[in-house]
Formats: C-alpha cells, sequence, structure tokens
C-alpha cells in the first residue's frame, strides 16, 4: 500500500493530521475576553477594598467571587471533553506562563507600593489597573505564543 | 529517530483523524471526537473498536456525576505505530521532493 501511494496523497494525509491536531490545540485556547475580564475583576476588587466602604466591599467580592467562577467555568469546560498532551506545552511553554504570572503580579505590587510610599491615594487600584493592562495586552499574546509552541510540539514524539 | 512503518490499519481517513487527534491529547471525550472528526456515533463505536482491538486505542468508560462518558486515548502501542506511520508519510513525500508539499 505504502508503495502504492501517491506523494500527493500523502501530503494531504499530513495536512489531515496537522488539521485535527489543531484542533485538539485549539479547543483549549484561552479567549481573548477571559484577559480582559480578569483585569476588569482585579481592577473592581482593588477600588471596592480601598472604598474602605463595607457594602462596596460586600459587593465587589461577591462580583469578583462570581464572574471569576463563570468566566473561568467558561474557559475550562473545554477541558473536560480533552486533554491535551503534557509535553505539547514543554519547557519553553511553562516557561512563559510563569514569566507572564510573575511580571503581571512584580508590576502590580511594584507599582501599588511605590504609590503607596509615595503618598498616592488609592494605590492598589492603581497597581491592578496596570496589571490588568498587561493582562489585556500581554494575555491574548500569551496564548497565541502558547498555541504555536503546542503547534511546533505536536506530532508524534 | 522513528522508524518509517506504513500503517494500513492507521492510515484508513476516518481512523486517520481520530489517531492523529488522539496523538495531540491525553485523552478525548467520545463527543468531543465524534464532532471533530465528523462522524456519526456508530461510526466513531466501529473505528474505536477496530482501534482497540488492534490494540492501538484504550476505551474508557466511566460517570460524571449521574451521566455517563466514554473517553478513548492511543495506547503506547498506537502511539509509536501512528509515529511510525507519520514517518512513512513523510519519507514518501520526501522521496518526491518539496513541491507537493501542503501549505500550513
Amino acid at each position: 500500500m505504502a508503495e502504492q501511494l501517491r506523494p500527493d496523497e500523502a501530503a494531504q494525509a499530513l495536512a489531515r493530521i496537522r488539521e485535527q491536531q489543531e484542533q485538539v490545540i485549539d479547543a483549549l485556547s484561552i479567549p481573548d475576553w477571559y484577559w480582559w475580564l480578569l483585569g476588569g475583576l482585579t481592577v473592581g476588587l482593588a477600588a471596592a477594598v480601598e472604598s474602605a466602604d463595607p457594602t462596596v466591599i460586600a459587593v465587589g467580592t461577591a462580583v469578583f467571587v462570581v464572574g471569576l467562577l463563570v468566566g473561568t467555568g467558561w474557559v475550562v469546560r473545554a477541558g473536560l471533553r480533552v486533554k491535551v498532551r503534557n509535553a505539547l506545552l514543554g519547557a519553553r511553554g511553562i516557561g512563559l506562563i510563569l514569566g507572564f504570572v510573575a511580571l503581571t503580579v512584580a508590576v502590580s505590587l511594584g507599582l501599588a507600593f511605590s504609590l503607596q510610599s509615595g503618598g498616592v491615594n488609592r494605590p492598589a487600584t492603581w497597581g491592578t489597573l496596570a496589571s490588568a493592562g498587561l493582562l489585556a495586552v500581554g494575555g491574548p499574546l500569551l496564548t497565541r505564543a502558547l498555541r504555536r509552541t503546542m503547534l511546533d510540539r505536536r506530532g508524534p514524539r | 529517530m522513528t522508524d518509517a512503518r506504513f500503517d494500513e490499519l492507521i492510515h484508513a481517513p476516518t481512523r486517520l483523524a481520530i489517531v492523529a487527534l488522539l496523538a495531540a491529547s491525553e485523552w478525548a471525550e467520545f463527543k468531543f471526537i465524534r464532532d471533530s472528526a465528523g462522524l456519526s456515533d456508530s461510526a466513531l463505536s466501529k473505528q474505536l473498536t477496530t482501534l482497540e482491538e488492534a490494540g492501538y486505542v484504550e476505551i474508557r468508560k466511566g460517570f460524571v456525576g449521574k451521566r455517563p462518558r466514554t473517553s478513548a486515548a492511543l495506547t503506547p502501542a498506537g502511539r509509536t505505530a501512528f509515529a511510525q506511520h507519520v514517518a512513512a508519510l513523510e519519507e514518501i513525500v520526501a522521496r518526491a521532493g518539496t513541491t507537493i508539499l501542503p501549505r500550513g
């Protein structure tokens, strides 16, 4: 059979394999809106806490928890249908995720503490606003970088 | 380096789609495979049984809450056979040169 297979048929089969594997990777991609939601909820919570008004804090916390649960639940529901092979992410993918988390936390805390020591009002809100900007811009970039990494590492390795 | 070995069982279009999808996964739910490969329930069941009998696929049945859930995963033998099959396809393409390589 292998001898009878034309090169263009073999190429088509390889293309079909790539398409199927892309479907697995794309099913687990984080949508752009999720990063915006995460940023918005974090800023909202920080602003609510800094308001020092118990009612605002209670409402802000409730919105944060519900928003995070609903948004994250929607995103991870695809993970209940298929689990992408661990090896596809690799050390580079894990490094990208950890690096992004570390950068976001460092920017948020660094800015907040700097503003606090400078006597600026609502330092945590400003700090989380900066990290929300990072999430909104960097999150989709991270998603695309992870997708590329997984596509590069797919195949029969 | 993977040895090239053309596998007729895997090469059938529907089975190739199923095995390719499972090769990128640790496991996949029956409905996900069905929708991604564009197969009916019965067609997918038939192909999964063929692959299971060949020792390429492991079928797991469980429950999520009260709902029955079936998932499938490639066995190590299935992963090796797929790797060898892909190597065989790449070899055929390579022998013909780069002119017929698909885009993307």
